[in-house]
């Protein structure tokens, strides 16, 4: 019976040793042969890694006392594998629900992609809750069978969330105008975030990622970008912002700038200017600036000082030797100036005055007269030493240099030497006005301000050195100015006193030269420049009211502001009061 | 032992080859597992399934498998009942459901379609033995066989099919199918696979596309599986990278990495040496069915064991030539090994069916 099957059976048992061979022999051929090796290794390598471009993670912010301003927090993106989706309706739906987007774009977009993407991002910078809620959607979803074939059931195969950092600033808007902010292409516009952009941001390294974790060692470390710290003090910044906020309240001024600087090094302790806004919301930019120049006004807005100008006019003057401060004057309440009469801003005759009294009534006759004493060549020159129409090269971005128009210029006039002898005609920035004064506190040597105390690059801790910007008058006359404003300010009993602290400074109010170029009477800008203690300068306080209503004064707005700043600062600097420090010191 | 039950015949080394396989497909499932808590409870009911299966070997050897050829109408009624019934379910929630769940198992009727085919062509053949060998005797065989295939390419689940038709033409061509139907079948076949293309799914298209006109950029998708089981096989070498050491395994590049591509884990695990280890024993089963074939007692014995080794040969062939990129995808089980209750305790059936017969070698027994 079995004899019929024996050819049969021959065939079969030929086919099966065949295809048993073959299998043999493919599985020796993979694995032995050098050609199939190579294209398996070259294959193996493709899958192995990727190429990927590592952003650094942007360096952290803080405050001189080490309080994170600007840090990083993790967000979503979310997007889909074409590739691996499956259900696009479930993937729409499950957006428009958590994230409130829109169900028929979402559609639309997965079943048109572009052609030849094999993933397709959706949505950004989606918050870690979010994200969470998508999360265990995609693992409860994922967890039932499912097969290939079953193309209506709901899947949520191919969406995607991957983490990355975003931008935050836990402060809101502390120290907004000096930080500036960071747009989600990770560039960074104004102040800190956009003067120190390259260091922060790093260096952007396109390499090789092994996926096997056996591998990852192969990674590269990518630096970080440098972390800074600032020399603002955090209680201070806050603090001065308070202080300026009811300081506009109080006197209805529509802006206003206050820059606290320790002299001795240019450290920036506290810069407030406003309006402010919330970093993290930095796509409202637009609707609370109109222009880039507000963002800081300290530092990017120049305006015409008024008479603060004049302390760096009588500084000119005692350094020359032309005046010192007992040099009488008779004051008429006018003087010709080449051609133009100038007169006080009372437009009254004060009669017989001390250099003292010129300054204490701030007198404009009289600063015209010493500018003329002093003649247009060594006024400028002056003027151009202390830094006036120059940038100060503080370390933010967008800073202004101001106008100072000089002998030589088409639009200089004789007249201007009159006028910028008590600040008009000449336009500056609060920082300038810092910057310059602190010669008049360091002896004679101007500062450079910065706002960076250190920065710590790779575990290196780099401390910004301090720079000096030139040495524009000797230190008598440093010494001779500082006494002569403090006693100013003793003499008419000044709201910028501080008790228990001999503060030097002199008001400002400056009318608002209109685009036409005459001024406008009601309209001012009121400033105060100050530091202390006299004898040890510790801080200089520069306040400016943009246009004040309860009064145009800035010895009635201005000062008191200044007075307010002074008193936070000694506490929150531990200034001891005068007497104390004497003392100890004497002991 | 009952007495008249003869089991001085029982071929304790195809046991043993099973129980090897079996063992060696348990171990390499935890590896292949390893860190997926999902899939972890899988080696133990993979365990459970393999000791109940050598159970039914014993039960099945125990019984005279003439009992089942007399009892082959209402075994096939059952068989095509189930087979309806999955149908039918599976239309009712709208998916291609291939199993039924019992508890926590899910059972597959598809697998044990197999076995209960092996028996019903036996019993076919070994009754027209005698009869002219015309087209009408191959046509009633393709109508049994068909009764079962049509639930199963409805569901659809064109691998089995396949199965179920290489089957019936390996029983009977041993049957003695004379050459010109041999080569009309097979000419049919080769048009009917061609014009049946366009009816296929997407999914069985796009896989032949794949195997036919592989995307040499394609780093996702449907190449993806096959590449990476290569590069598993590749990677192994001589002796392998070690158990539990396969990167392509461990770090999940390879996909099904239990059930379809087995064999990969194994080649990158155990190295060439392990695979052909692997493919030596599958060997050895079958040649145990063949020479059980060559010493049963009638026709219909011989049929049954032949067949089992057809079926055993035909799915370890396919699934390994997927995983050598020999032949499209296509989700066979690699027998004994691969991860699968179902397909785990049909085989042991038919196993415990070729004990039966070779147990039962002599007519008489004294």
């Amino acid at each position: 019976m079995r004899k019929q099957f024996i050819w049969r059976s021959q065939a079969v048992a030929v086919l099966f040793t065949f295809l048993g061979f073959s299998v043999v022999a493919q599985v020796v051929r993979i694995q032995n042969s050098p050609e199939a090796a190579a294209f398996l290794r070259q294959q193996s390598d493709r899958y192995a890694g990727q190429f990927r471009t590592i952003y650094p993670t942007r360096g952290e912010i803080y405050d001189r006392n080490g309080y994170l301003l600007a840090g990083n927090q993790t967000v979503y993106e979310i997007g889909v594998d074409l590739k691996a989706m499956r259900n696009p309706h479930t993937i729409a739906l499950a957006l428009s629900t958590h994230l409130g987007m829109d169900y028929n774009r979402v559609y639309e977009k997965l079943i048109n992609p572009p052609q030849g993407q094999v993933y397709l991002p959706i949505t950004d910078f989606v918050p870690a809750q979010k994200a969470e809620v998508l999360q265990q959607l995609i693992e409860s979803l994922s967890e039932q069978p499912t097969d290939s074939s079953a193309a209506d059931s709901p899947s949520l195969a191919g969406l995607e969330i991957r983490s990355h950092l975003q931008r935050s600033y836990p402060e809101g808007d502390l120290a907004a105008n000096v930080l500036g902010f960071v747009t989600r292409e990770g560039r960074g516009y104004f102040g800190v975030e956009e003067k120190y952009n390259d260091n922060l941001a790093g260096k952007p390294v396109t390499v090789w990622v092994p996926l096997d974790p056996n591998r990852v060692e192969e990674t590269p470390k990518i630096p970080q970008g440098a972390t800074l710290i600032l020399t603002l003090d955090r209680e201070l910044q806050l603090a001065v912002e308070d202080i300026l906020a009811q300081a506009l309240y109080r006197t209805g001024a529509e802006n206003g700038t206050i820059v606290v600087m320790d002299p001795r090094n240019g450290e920036i302790l506290a810069m407030a200017s406003t309006p402010r806004m919330d970093l993290n919301r930095f796509w409202n930019y637009d609707s609370v600036y109109q222009n880039a120049s507000e963002f800081n006004r300290a530092v990017s807005m120049p305006y015409e000082p008024g008479s603060v100008m004049k302390v760096f006019t009588m500084a000119a003057a005692l350094d020359t030797g032309v005046v010192s401060p007992d040099t009488p004057f008779l004051d008429t309440g006018a003087i010709q100036v080449g051609g133009v009469t100038i007169k006080n801003w009372d437009e009254q005759a004060w009669g017989p005055q001390t250099m003292l009294g010129c300054m204490q009534h701030s007198l404009n006759v009289c600063l015209a007269w010493v500018a003329t004493q002093l003649g247009p060549q060594t006024f400028y020159d002056y003027m151009q030493r202390f830094g006036f129409g120059h940038a100060t090269g503080i370390d933010l971005a967008g800073e202004a240099t101001g106008r100072l128009k000089v002998p030589g210029d088409a639009d200089w006039y004789p007249v201007d030497l009159g006028t910028n002898a008590f600040g008009q005609g000449v336009t500056v920035t609060p920082i300038q006005m810092v910057m310059a004064a602190s010669a008049i506190t360091n002896g004679g040597r101007m500062v450079t301000p910065h706002v960076l105390y250190a920065m710590v690059e790779e575990g290196q801790q780099y401390n910004t050195p301090i720079q000096y910007a030139g040495t524009p008058i000797s230190a008598e006359a440093a010494h001779l100015l500082s006494e002569m404003l403090a006693v100013s300010l003793e003499g008419e009993s000044s709201a910028a006193l501080v008790p228990g602290y001999r503060v030097a400074g002199k008001t400002g109010t400056a009318q608002i030269p209109t685009p036409y170029g005459y001024y406008t009477s009601g309209i001012t800008n009121a400033s105060f420049i100050g530091w202390g203690p006299v004898d040890d300068p510790r801080f200089i306080v520069y306040v400016w009211l943009e246009k004040p209503t309860s009064s145009i004064w800035g010895s009635e707005t201005a000062a008191p502001v200044f007075a307010e700043v002074v008193r936070k600062t000694v506490v929150l600097l531990d200034i001891p009061p005068d007497a104390v420090r004497q003392k100890t010191m004497e002991r | 032992m009952g007495r008249g039950i003869p089991w001085r015949h029982f071929d304790f080394l195809l046991l043993g080859a099973i129980v090897l396989a079996t063992a060696f497909g348990v171990t390499m499932i935890r590896s292949a597992v390893a860190g997926n808590e999902e899939l972890l409870p899988l080696v133990n009911r993979q365990i459970l399934f393999a000791v109940a299966g050598l159970a039914v070997i014993f039960l099945v050897a125990s019984i005279d498998y003439r009992y089942w050829l007399a009892l082959y109408i209402p075994i096939y009624a059952a068989m095509m009942a189930l087979l309806i019934a999955l149908y039918l379910s599976a239309q009712a929630v709208f998916g291609a459901a291939r199993w039924f769940q019992v508890g926590v198992f899910f059972v597959q009727p598809t697998e044990f379609s197999k076995v209960v085919l092996i028996v019903i062509l036996a019993r076919y053949f070994e009754r027209t033995a005698d009869r002219p060998h015309d087209l009408r005797w191959a046509l009633n065989s393709l109508g049994w066989t068909m009764g079962l295939a049509m639930w199963i390419l409805l569901q659809p689940n064109l691998s089995n099919v396949i199965v179920l038709l290489v089957l019936w033409m390996a029983m009977l061509w041993i049957s003695g199918l004379p050459l010109k139907y041999f080569f009309a079948f097979g000419l049919a076949g080769l048009v009917a696979a061609i014009a049946g293309f366009p009816f296929l799914q997407p999914y069985q298209q796009q896989r032949v596309i794949n195997f036919l006109f592989p995307d040499p950029t394609a780093r996702h998708g449907a190449t993806y599986n096959v590449r990476q089981a290569l590069i598993a096989i590749g990677s192994g070498g001589l002796f392998g990278k070690g158990y539990g050491h396969g990167s392509q395994v461990q770090l999940r590049f390879l996909k099904v990495r239990h059930t379809d591509f087995i064999f990969s884990a194994t080649a990158e695990e155990f190295g060439m040496v392990g695979a052909l280890l692997v493919v030596a024993v599958l060997v050895f089963i079958i040649f145990r069915c063949l020479r059980a074939a060559r010493l049963a007692r009638d026709l219909s014995g011989s049929l049954i064991a032949y067949g089992v080794a057809v079926l055993i040969f035909f799915q370890a062939a396919v699934n390994i030539g997927v995983n050598l990129n020999l032949i499209p995808v296509s989700g066979l089980p690699l027998p004994f090994i691969s991860y699968g209750g179902s397909g785990l305790l049909s085989l042991m059936l038919a196993i415990g069916l070729v004990e039966s017969v070779v147990m039962r070698q002599n007519e008489l027994e004294f």
